[in-house]
């Protein structure tokens, strides 16, 4: 009877630990979700992005001695400048190329920018200035045990949560949200309907990178920024945004959550060594079972 | 059938024959040539008094060209063949790799049998690795191959058996009549002769398979899938007919490298791999088989110039990982096809 009081309190634990996490895999994933919603590319830059604005960041609370909030709005408008003109300048004249040439050239592009960050701030891994101060919160008792919370974690959360409401907002009541939503249905129908594609695409790489700036600073305050650390993250948005079902950016919120959670049970119960792996798993297993993800709309093939 | 058509299709067909002899002249004479230089390389130290004539590094590259010429060549029944691309093929090689190194450090096993056996192992892995396949294609297929060589690596990191992070080190080297090692003047001529014997045999192959009843298949599923179905063309068997050619391959120059460098670590499992290789069939043009050896030599050269740059110059980063994501960039914008594939690969 106690083992098992103990078990649920370590499973809670670990579900709470995972929370910060998985809400920055869905900032990440709903970045891949929208892009490849409306311009169909695996854009694999993203990692990079989010990796660029974290450094945004970095710098920002470094040398300008910024608090958490205006570094966060320098890092979001840096990585979605970055992601707009990674459109604009590789992207845009493979418009009419095929699908693969497009996945080619951002694979490319991904290790051309990630190295060229390596060259420029030395691969060595960073750590934030202090920003959000530290603190044990109590959250409520499993089995006689509290369950805790930093208060750095909760403050990623909310601010992952806030972000998530704005862009539904966004999304929902705004002209161009409304027409982000219809492009990602059918992108053709919706420029016979009067939206310059070009400019609509546009907006949709700055949101993207946006939000991939974000997550990336909320990950430089939790652990820290390396050049090469957009490799990994970025892929695991990829997997979120696959579980979730492409598309799909309330999905995209459960499913990063899910991993994240799933990777701390992952790395509390079975192995660290395996945590990273988990999420290739899923992915591969989502797209064998059930290709159009948990609440994703189906890609249907054209003759 | 009118006899105007039929003498039509007969000439056709004698043509082809005839394109299929030049080709096979062409490639006996590149054999040929490739032979005599590899054996001059081999083996000119022993005609020069002084003895070193080419240094060991020179035959150090000339080795990791044929290795890579393998890989690029395997990656071509998926990549080139049925046109998929696949961004996970490093998995195979060090599969191949490792499945070698087991096999002769804890079973015992000689070289030759380990060596065929890598290469039917990692030819077994091909058939999960390209189940994938059957059911999607395109961007989904190019994400789960990564994924797939990115959970091989995780597996390889954590066992015991593959040594964890530090690899498997004192791999022996192989024996015919005389230990390898002993065979020339520096001891790599023995590998760099079956390597390049390797890879000749898998042009030879490539080039039988393209003009086969396969070959037809491969063609037809990769210009249109759905065309080819109607044809009544097996469609599952012959993408994993594609993939698992691909991994035996590579298993095969896994192996090879692995008893070559005597040591294996999950180094070789990295995605940078996979992409190194995808790059240099795309440079070299996928379906050619030139161009699969142009791609190779020209892709380990580079980095291996720029490595030299960076100690000339004393960088304290390497130009090579930045210039090579370049090299993709390039290529898709001013020659998507590669050096000498032909126009019609991205098709669609």
């Amino acid at each position: 009877m106690k083992e098992g009081s103990h078990v649920a309190f370590a499973v809670v634990q670990q579900v709470i630990n995972g929370l910060a996490l998985g809400g920055i895999y869905s900032l990440i994933a709903i970045g891949w979700t929208t892009v490849f919603g409306i311009v169909g590319v695996i854009n694999w830059t993203h990692g990079e992005v989010y990796m660029i604005g974290a450094f945004a960041g970095y710098f920002a609370v470094a040398l300008f001695h910024l608090s958490l909030l205006p570094a966060l709005a320098v890092a979001v408008i840096v990585s979605g400048s970055v992601a707009m003109s990674i459109d604009h300048f590789c992207y845009r004249p493979l418009r009419a190329a095929p699908r693969v040439a497009l996945l080619i050239t951002a694979l490319g592009l991904s290790m051309f920018l990630r190295y060229l960050c390596a060259a420029l701030w030395t691969p060595d891994p960073r750590a934030y200035p202090k920003v959000l101060s530290y603190s044990l919160i109590r959250l409520f008792s499993v089995g006689g045990q509290a369950v805790t919370i930093s208060s750095m974690h909760l403050n990623i959360v909310l601010l992952t949560l806030l972000i998530m409401a704005g862009l539904e907002i966004f999304l929902g009541t705004s002209k161009v949200g409304k027409a982000m939503l219809a492009a990602s249905q059918d992108f053709e129908t919706i420029g016979l309907m009067g939206v310059e594609a070009n400019k609509l695409i546009a907006i949709t790489f700055f949101l993207s990178g946006a939000l991939g700036g974000a997550a990336g600073v909320f990950v430089g305050v939790l652990y820290d920024v390396d050049p090469m650390m957009g490799a990994l993250a970025g892929l695991k948005g990829w997997v979120v945004a696959i579980l979730g079902g492409v598309g799909s950016i309330t999905g995209s919120l459960i499913a990063g959550i899910v991993l994240g959670i799933l990777e701390s049970l992952v790395s509390g119960f079975v192995s660290t060594g395996y945590r990273d792996a988990i999420g290739f798993v899923i992915m591969i297993l989502v797209l064998l079972i059930k290709p159009t993800g948990l609440l994703g709309f189906k890609f249907e093939e054209k003759v | 059938m009118s006899v105007r058509n039929v003498i039509e299709g007969a000439s056709v067909a004698r043509l082809l024959k005839l394109r299929e002899r030049i080709a096979l002249g062409g490639g006996l004479l590149a054999f040929a040539f490739g032979a005599l230089f590899i054996l001059l390389v081999c083996f000119v130290d022993y005609l020069s008094p002084s003895g070193e004539v080419v240094p060991p590094f020179i035959k150090h590259i000339i080795f990791l060209v044929l290795i890579y010429s393998i890989l690029t060549l395997s990656l071509n029944f998926v990549s080139g063949f049925i046109g998929q691309v696949s961004f996970g093929h490093a998995a195979f090689f060090g599969f191949g790799a490792y499945a070698s190194a087991i096999l002769t450090l804890d079973y015992r096993w000689s070289f030759w049998t380990a060596f065929l056996a890598a290469g039917v192992i990692s030819g077994m892995l091909g058939i999960p690795a390209g189940a994938p396949a059957l059911r999607t294609k395109g961007n989904f297929l190019a994400v789960i191959t990564y994924g797939f060589a990115e959970v091989v690596r995780f597996v390889a990191l954590n066992l015991d058996i593959t040594g964890g992070p530090s690899g498997l080190p004192g791999i022996p080297t192989p024996r015919l009549f005389k230990d390898f090692s002993s065979i020339g003047p520096t001891g790599k001529e023995a590998f760099i002769i079956l390597a390049f014997l390797l890879a000749a045999f898998i042009a030879y192959f490539t080039s039988r398979v393209e003009q086969s009843r396969t070959g037809r298949a491969f063609a037809a599923i990769r210009e249109d899938e759905i065309a080819a179905l109607a044809m009544g063309i097996n469609i599952n068997y012959y993408k994993l007919l594609a993939f698992v050619l691909g991994a035996v391959f590579a298993g095969f120059a896994g192996s090879l490298f692995a008893h070559y460098t005597r040591f294996v670590s999950p180094e070789i499992l990295t995605s940078d791999q996979s992409v190194l290789i995808l790059t240099m069939v795309i440079f070299g043009g996928p379906r050619s088989i030139k161009g699969s050896f142009v791609g190779a030599t020209v892709l380990v050269l580079i980095p291996e110039v720029l490595h030299s740059l960076k100690d000339i110059l004393g960088l304290p980063y390497d130009p090579w990982l930045i210039c090579y994501g370049f090299i993709l960039i390039l290529m898709m914008r001013v020659r998507p096809q590669g050096l000498f594939g032909d126009r019609s690969i991205f098709a669609k």
